[in-house]
């Protein structure tokens, strides 16, 4: 008890989490997010294109359905660069932020003592660039939890270690 | 049986293969079911062989897909850093590590593939969310059991030393012993006739929509809307709007009773003692349930009063813990109806230790209004009458209804408006909200498990944006708020949480 204080915290001096500087993703996780959008518009573009060629019945309107997908292509290509130039994470001494969205920006943050688990989750496209996505876990639900892709995999090992490290000590 | 050694990489038992490919060919299964259903439909025009070397190959592949993933599910114990890893994936791979001390429960289960093969599940389970953190589908049972010992083993040293040695929120110590609240039939009978009319007469429309249904598909042509015909022929226009009004008085009634017989049955003898700080209730009128509340895993408290509630002064309080065990007790919350002001005070101060005040006030701004007003008003009224232009001129018949509604939504908008607030005090963040019931949401900020903030880019100028706060027992959301105050909240909030270490349950 004799080295307990109580002075008043002086609100304006906290730090302040809108001024944290974010590091962005990994420049070769853009390309992993190319390759995925386009896997999947090529297996989309391959279904259809059965669909018009085998059904005569809407074989006319074909023209329109090719322009409807390529304008899809170019709006996700635009959103997904966009969302990605967007992403940062940081990691402070006590907390970890993440900030994301396209229309609306959107930060998460969660301090260390509330972390429960953590997971390095490594997707095919991921591997192949040597990068790995960082998952921490809280009690409050889906909807608070982090997932931070784009990191290369020593680094996400390191910031596995980290979140290990600054759980233990609150306990 | 010599202690297993855990501490290296393991595999699941290798008959485990065989329940991968259950699972496995269940997950196909659910994913293929439209194709099965054309299969089944043109069974006689499918080329046969195709069919066989179809199937063949389908079993084959799950076979091979189940055996990788047995080859690269493991999991281990590391010692050193207290750890629990686990493995898995085949090409996509994701690497969970479990901190020993953070897991609340090891449940061993077995379903009938895993009874089959004699082989039990383990899944281990950590605070707050209500799925599965890791789980090994196959595992024999002395290993699991020993497994379990381990993992729980670590675990036990920071509970024990805690003050809670218990974990179950159903208690079996009766609450009759210093019953300091109860709660009486005549209460009961009040919080019966003030709440929960949308719930009963949404009900209520349930139940007649079924009967309606059931009779129209019985008889051949529809028979009520045959008799209502009938009528129309007999009784002239007062006659029919008496007949309105008896019906809705009529339901009225049926709703308030619905009600009353409903409350009375859950909460007959509501009774709450106090035990060693926690509150111990008791009610039912058939089974009586018993359930104990522990503040310190109290996430978000909320009172909740209408009008006439107020005129009688009788509210009602929900409380939603943080909890550990089977998934629909963590969704439910603690209901106390029927409290009076000093009453909730008594629960309050018990729950806090002090009676939360209502501190600096954060308003919407008149956005949120308009915003509701166009998603609730405007849009759905301009799609009835580009319906009604364009496609179904009959539907121009409801038009009178247009004033109707819109004084009524409008009404419980502008409310909802008005009791929309943030209060924020040094040790409390409560969020009021509600049209005709307000409801008073309350949160320690010590129970924060992480923050949302999130602005429209749109509204950057006008510095407004939404914040969300989540606990272990839900969010709490307040949208369209200043936001500069905001951040400074959230950064008081950040401050306060890291430099304790507050046990939030």
């Amino acid at each position: 008890m004799e080295n307990f204080t109580n002075t008043t915290i002086d609100t304006t001096q906290l730090p302040r989490f809108e001024e944290v500087k974010f590091s962005k993703l990994h420049p070769d996780y853009w390309k992993v997010i190319l390759i995925n959008t386009a896997t999947m518009f090529v297996i989309f573009g391959i279904a259809a294109g059965f669909l018009f060629y085998f059904n005569e019945e809407i074989a006319a309107a074909q023209i329109y359905a090719a322009l409807g997908f390529l304008i899809l292509i170019v709006l996700t290509l635009v959103f997904s660069r966009i969302g990605f130039k967007k992403r940062g994470f940081a990691f402070r001494e006590h907390d970890v932020l993440f900030q994301s969205g396209v229309i609306a920006t959107k930060t998460i943050v969660i301090p260390y003592n509330r972390v429960q688990h953590v997971a390095l989750h490594e997707g095919v496209t991921s591997r192949y660039y040597g990068l790995a996505k960082v998952e921490i876990f809280t009690a409050g639900g889906s909807s608070s939890d982090i997932e931070i892709p784009g990191i290369e995999k020593g680094q996400a090992e390191n910031i596995k270690q980290l979140l290990m490290g600054k759980i233990q000590k609150q306990l | 049986m010599s202690p297993s050694d855990f501490s290296q990489p393991q595999k699941q038992s290798p008959i485990g293969v065989l329940v991968m490919f259950f699972y496995t060919l269940q997950q196909y299964l659910r994913a293929l079911w439209p194709m099965l259903v054309i299969w089944v439909f043109k069974f006689d025009e499918i080329n046969k062989l195709y069919l066989a070397l179809g199937t063949i190959a389908l079993i084959v592949l799950i076979g091979v897909v189940s055996y990788l993933k047995y080859l690269n599910f493991t999991f281990f114990l590391d010692e050193e850093n207290e750890e629990f890893i686990i493995t898995e994936g085949i090409l996509n791979k994701t690497k969970t590590t479990i901190q020993l001390n953070k897991i609340q429960q090891v449940n061993i289960n077995q379903s009938l593939i895993q009874k089959f093969v004699g082989v039990y599940a383990l899944d281990v389970d950590t605070a707050g969310s209500s799925k599965k953190e890791g789980s090994i589908k196959a595992i024999s049972h002395n290993l699991a059991l020993e497994l379990k010992a381990r993992l729980l083993e670590n675990e036990r040293k920071p509970i024990a030393a805690g003050p809670e040695s218990e974990q179950s929120i159903v208690a079996e110590a009766s609450p009759e012993e210093h019953p300091f609240i109860k709660i009486s039939f005549l209460t009961l009978l009040k919080v019966g006739i003030t709440s929960n009319y949308l719930r009963s007469f949404g009900l209520l429309l349930l139940f007649v929509s079924t009967i309606y249904e059931n009779l129209s598909n019985f008889t051949e042509d529809d028979l009520l809307e045959n008799q209502n015909f009938d009528e129309y022929n007999y009784f002239d226009g007062t006659a029919i709007f008496k007949g309105i009004l008896i019906l809705v008085t009529f339901l009225f009634l049926i709703v308030l009773i619905i009600n009353l017989v409903r409350v009375v049955f859950k909460y007959f003898d509501y009774k709450i003692a106090k035990q060693k700080g926690s509150l111990l209730l008791s009610f039912g009128l058939l089974n009586t349930k018993s359930t104990i509340i522990k503040p310190e895993k109290v996430q978000i408290t909320t009172v909740t009063r209408n009008y006439f509630q107020k005129k009688m002064d009788i509210l009602e309080i929900k409380i939603k813990q943080a909890t550990s065990g089977e998934p629909e007790e963590k969704k439910s919350a603690i209901e106390i109806p029927g409290c009076s002001e000093s009453e909730r005070d008594q629960i309050l101060k018990l729950l806090f230790k002090s009676i939360p005040e209502k501190g600096a006030m954060l308003k919407p701004n008149f956005r949120k209004l308009v915003f509701s007003i166009f998603t609730t008003i405007v849009l759905p009224l301009s799609l009835y009458l580009a319906f009604a232009e364009w496609m179904e001129p009959e539907a121009f018949e409801f038009i009178y209804l247009i004033p109707i509604y819109v004084i009524f939504v409008g009404l419980i908008l502008c409310f909802s408006f008005r009791n929309y607030r943030l209060f924020v005090s040094d040790n409390f963040i409560i969020k009021q909200h509600g049209a005709w019931d307000i409801e008073n949401e309350i949160i320690e900020p010590g129970k924060i498990q992480a923050i949302t903030i999130s602005q429209l880019f749109w509204h950057k100028k006008a510095d407004i944006g939404s914040i969300i706060l989540h606990t272990a027992g839900g969010n709490v959301a307040f949208q369209l708020g200043d936001f500069t105050r905001i951040k400074n909240y959230v950064n008081l909030w950040l401050y306060e949480i890291e430099t304790s270490d507050s046990n939030w349950m």
